[in-house]
């Protein structure tokens, strides 16, 4: 990782919230059990989060002394749309994928996901989307026997059908 | 003879001899295929592997670290763009040999001169773990504590940023491993009065966030890099070369050992070294280093294949884990019920020498797999981001799910995903994160049982600290890491120093 020399846009921001957020730690590890003893339950994360709050202060006081970083945009090199999006997908996937079940959140995540970076037609897209998804299923659920929210999708009924099938 | 038998387990079963296989040649992938690292495919397989028998989980994931270390080569050759941090010297020269139209060369070469190096390291680590096991058994847990702060700031320090984001990533690290109710007292630190805290914060789920999500998340900035293809051509390298180069592949080996088993550092400042080492040496190079020397492929690659067994070193021995692999490693062993540290090779020394007959065996496999399958390698390698970073993700979410089946694990994970992001970008260090975590406990319970067995009393405790010359090394060693890194020494003491010298 290349040393920052300049101070990239909203690193100021980051660095005091990341004072506030050590100051935060530390008054919730006081109480714990206060300046008691020093073999308490408190000790050790009073003393982490004090020394969170000093390398904090450091780290902020460092930040303002460097000169700014020209040409560099916050939603343009740190925290960029597509970024952004994807988290979105992420979050909206990990909140379907209780309800909805492994099998349906993951190919819309997949399909959703892989349209939008690979950027290839819709077809290609979802040939890829399906042959990743047996794939992982069958390496995770079946192999690894991985227990996976199965949701809507009445996946056991399924899976005993396809075997009842085989039987004959 | 008992050490033979353990030795030999998972040579001699077929499920575990398999499951070795697939390890390394999934390592293999993952270290080189850029963007997956052998820290994220090893988290996020401690997840899917924890229901597992200890010793299958085991083969895989030493499998994959192993090959993980090699695979790194063989991108930074191909395609000048190192699969792995350890990889980075071995573009130096990789690369301007593939550009010769040596790749298959360069690749046989790389993959000989792994094995032997790690076959250095594993040698090493069976002759070195169970002395300095014995010798561990005599450590105090005080030491114990100032090891853990050791580590800690080691890897805080030596990974680019300033010290003050390393310690301060540590420190964050260690806090979060203290959340829950504490093991002595069953006191609540910091659940905020939510029962579902009092377990603490999965580990796993903070490695999947900060080396799954987070380092996903920082690829999505460099979707559009151009793949440049290579020939490639004769892979098995010449006798010649392998016998003139074994001399000093042996001496970047033995760098490598060292720097494995220190505290901290790993392959990647290990393969750097050795580079150096073999830049210095050798007098008259038949190319220029830079250029295609055939040397300034060999060490590195000999050196960071030999560091896997160095760091096993000291986590097997002393429960502390030199980088954040091993680190994650740790929390591998922790999830099994095994307890890595002096008492491992008391109570459990088949633990130990399954581990060693297990490295020994992935490296074989390491060698098979280095010579051949280089067609379906340079496809696979292929893969657009925009495929692979989807199935990162969905693996990740999966993965953080599967731990206790729980979406609470994956909201930790998400949220440590999108904090490291963050971190990362302004220039944190996220692998002390994980080091802390996994080193909280151990320091924490080291600092209470050292201060109780002195009735609290602070003086007691530096007074025999300061009588004991291992502790007194250890404390030395934290005051100059601090000391070395704050501006007292880069303004005032060095430049005395080195006016002294010069005068």
């Amino acid at each position: 990782m290349p040393r920052t020399v300049y101070r990239r846009p909203g690193e100021r921001v980051f660095c005091f919230l990341l004072v506030v957020f050590s100051v935060y730690l530390f008054w919730q590890a006081y109480g714990i059990s206060g300046f008691s003893e020093l073999s308490s339950p408190g000790a050790f994360p009073l003393a982490t989060s004090a020394t969170m709050v000093i390398a904090a202060c450091v780290v902020f006081v460092n930040t303002l002394k460097l000169p700014e970083a020209e040409g560099v945009r916050f939603f343009y090199h740190c925290f960029p749309p597509i970024v952004g999006i994807v988290m979105a997908l992420i979050l909206i996937f990990a909140i379907m994928l209780e309800s909805l079940g492994f099998i349906l959140s993951s190919f819309f995540f997949l399909f959703v996901g892989i349209q939008f970076l690979y950027q290839k037609s819709v077809l290609t897209t979802l040939t890829i989307t399906v042959l990743s998804l047996v794939v992982v299923y069958i390496i995770f659920r079946l192999v690894f026997q991985v227990v996976l929210p199965e949701g809507i999708v009445p996946e056991r009924e399924i899976l005993a059908a396809i075997e009842q099938f085989w039987r004959g | 003879m008992d050490a033979l038998s353990y030795f030999a387990i998972s040579w001699l079963s077929p499920e575990l001899l398999g499951l070795t296989a697939l390890g390394t040649f999934l390592g293999i992938y993952v270290g080189a295929i850029p963007g997956l690292s052998v820290t994220m495919a090893v988290s996020i397989l401690i997840s899917f592997t924890f229901s597992w028998d200890v010793n299958y989980a085991l083969c895989l994931m030493v499998g994959v670290f192993m090959g993980g270390v090699y695979g790194g080569s063989r991108t930074a050759i191909l395609l000048n763009i190192p699969g792995a941090p350890s990889a980075i010297a071995t573009a130096l020269d990789g690369y301007p040999l593939a550009k010769k139209g040596l790749a298959g060369e360069a690749i046989g070469l790389s993959t000989i001169m792994s094995v032997v190096g790690g076959f250095v390291g594993i040698f090493v680590l069976s002759i070195a773990a169970p002395s300095i096991s014995e010798f561990a058994l005599t450590f105090q847990p005080r030491d114990y504590m100032m090891l853990g702060i050791l580590g800690i700031m080691l890897v805080g320090s030596l990974s680019g940023g300033s010290l003050a984001k390393g310690i301060f990533a540590g420190a964050f690290g260690l806090l979060i491993g203290t959340v829950g109710l504490d093991p002595m007292t069953a006191e609540e630190r910091f659940t905020f009065g939510v029962v579902e805290l009092w377990d603490g914060i999965n580990p796993v789920a903070v490695m999947i966030g900060l080396f799954g999500i987070s380092e996903a998340l920082h690829q999505l900035h460099h979707m559009n890099k151009a793949v440049v293809k290579q020939k490639i051509s004769r892979i098995i390298p010449k006798w010649m070369d392998v016998k003139k180069y074994l001399p000093l592949s042996l001496q970047s080996s033995f760098i490598g050992v060292i720097v494995g088993a220190l505290p901290g550092t790993g392959g990647d400042i290990a393969a750097l070294m050795a580079y150096d080492h073999a830049k210095r040496i050798t007098k008259k190079p038949e190319v220029e280093f830079g250029k295609g020397a055939k040397e300034g492929l060999i060490a590195p690659e000999a050196a960071n294949n030999a560091a896997v067994g160095g760091a096993y070193i000291p986590m097997l021995t002393l429960g502390i884990p030199g980088d954040a692999v091993t680190a994650v490693f740790i929390g591998a062993l922790f999830i099994h019920g095994l307890n890595p540290g002096p008492l491992l090779m008391v109570e459990q020394p088949h633990m130990f020498w399954f581990t060693v007959g297990n490295l020994t065996l992935a490296n074989i496999f390491v060698l098979i797999f280095g010579l051949t399958g280089i067609k379906l390698f340079s496809k696979i390698v292929e893969c657009p981001k925009g495929i692979l970073i989807p199935l990162i993700f969905l693996l990740s979410v999966v993965g953080a799910y599967a731990i206790n089946n729980s979406v609470i694990d994956i909201w930790w994970m998400l949220a440590f995903g999108v904090f490291g992001y963050f971190m990362r970008q302004y220039g944190f260090p996220v692998g002390p994160v994980i080091l802390g975590v996994i080193l909280s406990s151990l320091t924490d319970e080291n600092w209470r049982r050292a201060i109780l067995s002195e009735r609290g009393s602070l003086t007691d405790l530096f007074s025999n600290l300061l009588s004991s010359p291992l502790s007194t090394v250890l404390l030395f060693a934290i005051v100059f890491i601090l000391v070395s890194q704050s501006p007292i020494w880069t303004r005032w003491i060095k430049p005395n120093l080195l006016r002294s010298k010069t005068n």
